[in-house]
């Protein structure tokens, strides 16, 4: 079985994606746009290795107050990009998980990663038992970035990363739970939201002219959603998830949700599979 | 596999020898009984019948449908938060609304759309909608109304948020919301593809907050012809004074909202809706005497009958037992209906449905009622009846933990009308909220 899935897998690779079955001049037209994220993700995932050193710098260091202000900013650069580094889920699992992904939750000696980081930071106001995760995350972030440089971009992938990240938000995020400790998901939610925007934006232009509707309807969610969460900018970012209110969780919910059923129709758009 | 066909083969054979063994008859009933096993597979889908999914509510008229109309055997109740902040939002919503329930509850093939972009429906009934006695009723909540400046004057005279009574124990995560939907049909898989269907179309609308399913045990029909009251979880009865809801003066009396009621011109064929959860403790009710179950009620278990009856039709006669020898003053049916001419104004139409969830974190069934009560008066109906009840000796049993006040919108008259059209229409003429 898995020998098949590696053959299938290098197969592609092999061919890059021209050889998938959609029509010519739909790949052409992709070209721009996917060098364009291409760049973009490279970016992210360059500042990502960068605030990752100074974060995981001040955790060994033992300073709690410095390492707490570089949790969320750091964090956003993964979210951003999360589409593409998901794509190794090996270092999403050691990297993003929740406590939730296991069954012994905190306790797990294999829950690592930002949370677990986050866990000692917020929770046990200790670096104590992180100091290793710290070590752990800045190698596994080194090991993303060189993965995803020598990576072809699967276009579907790509655009369909627009709709994934609001299902992710939808699914996974909405409560509060993935920053449960330090509450600082309205930063998350922001990265996940302009990494949404950006594949958007970025193939907008290929089909404002034959939807004209559906490109007013997506700007208007999305600008919907940049100005509920602009209410709740801080000088060095957002505030805390429990500022949130109940009326603007429930449009933030709505709006999610909306644009996860009208992005999920972009690759269809694009004659993408 | 050769392991099995050897199995079933020795067990052919003894079932043959015992056949042998015990005579003809025997034989004959195990060989039709061999035969129905072979022909059928594991893998076989229960089977529906034409006549029950082709069963249709109509969905125009003067009142919603699923109010009056005879409980089909699952039901479900949701309740969601509306995005709506202007009234043309609020009728783009009612309309789209509308649009969804003529199609699921009418039928109906959804669209093929280019297998590159997701399908319109979710394909759980196959590639045919078949009505399948669905309704879906619409109400709205006391939120619904306050939190909107251009709907607030407009919010029916009783509609209020639901406070809690003496044995409650609200979950606020149980607990109200903008608008509810009442799904209600032969298969919990028709409410499920409906509910799914809506939230697909209208992700922008609304936002579900809790959803509680529910189902009405069938019940065989007496040799009489009659048909007795389902039971609910506790093992009674339920509904058995009930008024007739195919009574049409009876419903306009006690159910619809009607002219000179003193309502909103718009509410008039509406109708006031109270949903409750309410866990029952079943195990501790089993391990109750049944005379004391019987007290409790003020009815036989297994016939429904009133304490001085035989039959469930039967009606108490309190007169003659003004002390409640027989019938306990604080039992739950003597003391929610008193049958007293001043007592009748209270009535209410009721349409629960019975609830199992899981196992709670006592290691308890999480089962209860699924209470769904209509009246046209909320505080003369509902809200007097349970005050009544408050401090009945059944709350030992029983712990209301969630619900709402919601509500029901008049029916929508005739296809271009919609759900709603009238409340729309008055809070867009209002000069204050003109802008």
């Amino acid at each position: 079985m898995k020998r098949h899935f590696v053959a299938a897998t290098a197969l592609a690779v092999a061919f890059g994606y021209a050889g998938v079955a959609y029509a010519e001049d739909e790949d052409s037209k992709l070209v721009e746009p996917l060098a364009a994220y291409k760049s973009f993700v490279a970016d992210h995932t360059e500042k990502l290795l960068e605030n990752t050193t100074k974060f995981t710098e001040a955790v060994k260091a033992g300073d709690i107050a410095k390492a707490k202000e570089l949790y969320a900013p750091t964090r956003m650069d993964y979210e951003t990009i999360e589409p593409i580094a998901e794509l190794f889920s090996d270092l999403d699992h050691t990297i993003d998980a929740r406590a939730d992904d296991f069954e012994a939750k905190e306790k797990d000696p294999k829950f690592s990663g930002f949370h677990r980081i986050e866990y000692g930071l917020w929770d046990q106001k200790s670096t104590k038992d992180v100091v290793p995760y710290a070590d752990q995350l800045l190698a596994d972030v080194k090991d993303l970035n060189h993965r995803i440089e020598n990576l072809t971009f699967p276009p579907e992938t790509v655009v369909g990363g627009a709709a994934a990240l609001m299902e992710e938000v939808a699914a996974t995020k909405i409560s509060g739970e993935e920053d449960r400790y330090s509450h600082t998901d309205l930063w998350d939610f922001k990265a996940n939201f302009d990494g949404s925007k950006k594949i958007y934006d970025l193939v907008r232009p290929l089909i404002e002219k034959d939807h004209a509707d559906f490109v007013k309807k997506v700007d208007g969610d999305f600008k919907v959603v940049d100005d509920t969460l602009a209410k709740y900018k801080t000088a060095n970012g957002y505030e805390l998830y429990d500022k949130l209110s109940d009326e603007d969780r429930k449009v933030l919910s709505a709006k999610v949700n909306a644009l996860a059923a009208e992005l999920s129709t972009l690759r269809g758009k694009l004659g993408l599979n | 596999m050769a392991h099995d066909q050897t199995s079933t083969t020795d067990r052919r054979k003894i079932l043959l020898g015992l056949g042998v063994a015990a005579g003809g008859a025997l034989t004959s009933g195990l060989a039709v009984q061999e035969a129905g096993a072979n022909d059928k597979q594991v893998t076989d889908a229960p089977e529906s019948h034409r006549t029950d999914v082709e069963q249709s509510v109509p969905f125009y008229g003067l009142h919603q449908a699923g109010v009056v109309t005879p409980r089909p055997a699952n039901g479900m109740l949701v309740s969601l938060d509306v995005i709506a902040d202007t009234p043309v939002d609020f009728e783009k919503m009612m309309r789209k609304l509308t649009e969804r329930i003529v199609f699921l509850t009418q039928g109906g093939t959804p669209p093929e759309l280019d297998p590159k972009l997701p399908p319109a429906d979710s394909g759980i009934l196959g590639p045919i909608i078949q009505p399948d006695n669905l309704t879906i009723t619409v109400g709205l909540g006391n939120a619904m109304f306050e939190t909107r400046p251009w709907l607030k004057r407009l919010k029916p005279r009783h509609l209020q948020q639901m406070t809690q009574f003496k044995n409650d124990a609200l979950d606020a995560e149980l607990c109200h919301g903008d608008l509810s939907l009442q799904f209600c049909s032969n298969t919990a898989d028709t409410n499920i593809h409906a509910l799914r269907d809506i939230l697909k179309n209208m992700p922008e609308y609304l936002v579900p907050r809790w959803k509680q399913e529910g189902s009405v045990p069938t019940v065989l029909p007496e040799a009489d012809g009659t048909v007795p009251s389902a039971r609910n979880f506790l093992g009674f009865r339920d509904g058995s004074a009930n008024p007739k809801s195919n009574d049409k003066p009876m419903m306009d009396e006690i159910v619809w909202v009607a002219e000179g009621h003193d309502e909103p011109e718009w509410a008039v064929g509406g109708t006031y809706q109270a949903v409750r959860i309410i866990r029952n403790f079943v195990e501790r009710w089993d391990r109750t005497p049944l005379g004391e179950q019987q007290r409790i009620f003020g009815r036989k278990k297994m016939s429904g009958a009133p304490m001085d009856g035989v039959k469930e039709t039967d009606i108490p006669n309190y007169a003659n037992d003004p002390d409640g020898k027989i019938t306990r003053l604080d039992s739950h049916i003597r003391l929610a209906n008193p049958r007293t001419a001043e007592s009748r104004k209270n009535l209410i139409l009721r349409r629960p449905f019975n609830y199992s969830n899981g196992i709670t974190k006592n290691g308890q069934f999480d089962q209860g009622l699924l209470f769904i009560a209509y009246q046209s008066d909320l505080e003369r109906g509902f809200i007097t009846v349970q005050s009544r009840l408050d401090g009945e000796p059944l709350e030992e049993y029983i712990k209301p933990i969630g619900g709402g006040y919601f509500f029901v919108l008049p029916g929508a008259r005739e296809a271009g009308d919609y759900l709603g059209r009238k409340l729309a229409e008055a809070a867009t003429a209002d000069p204050s909220t003109r802008s």
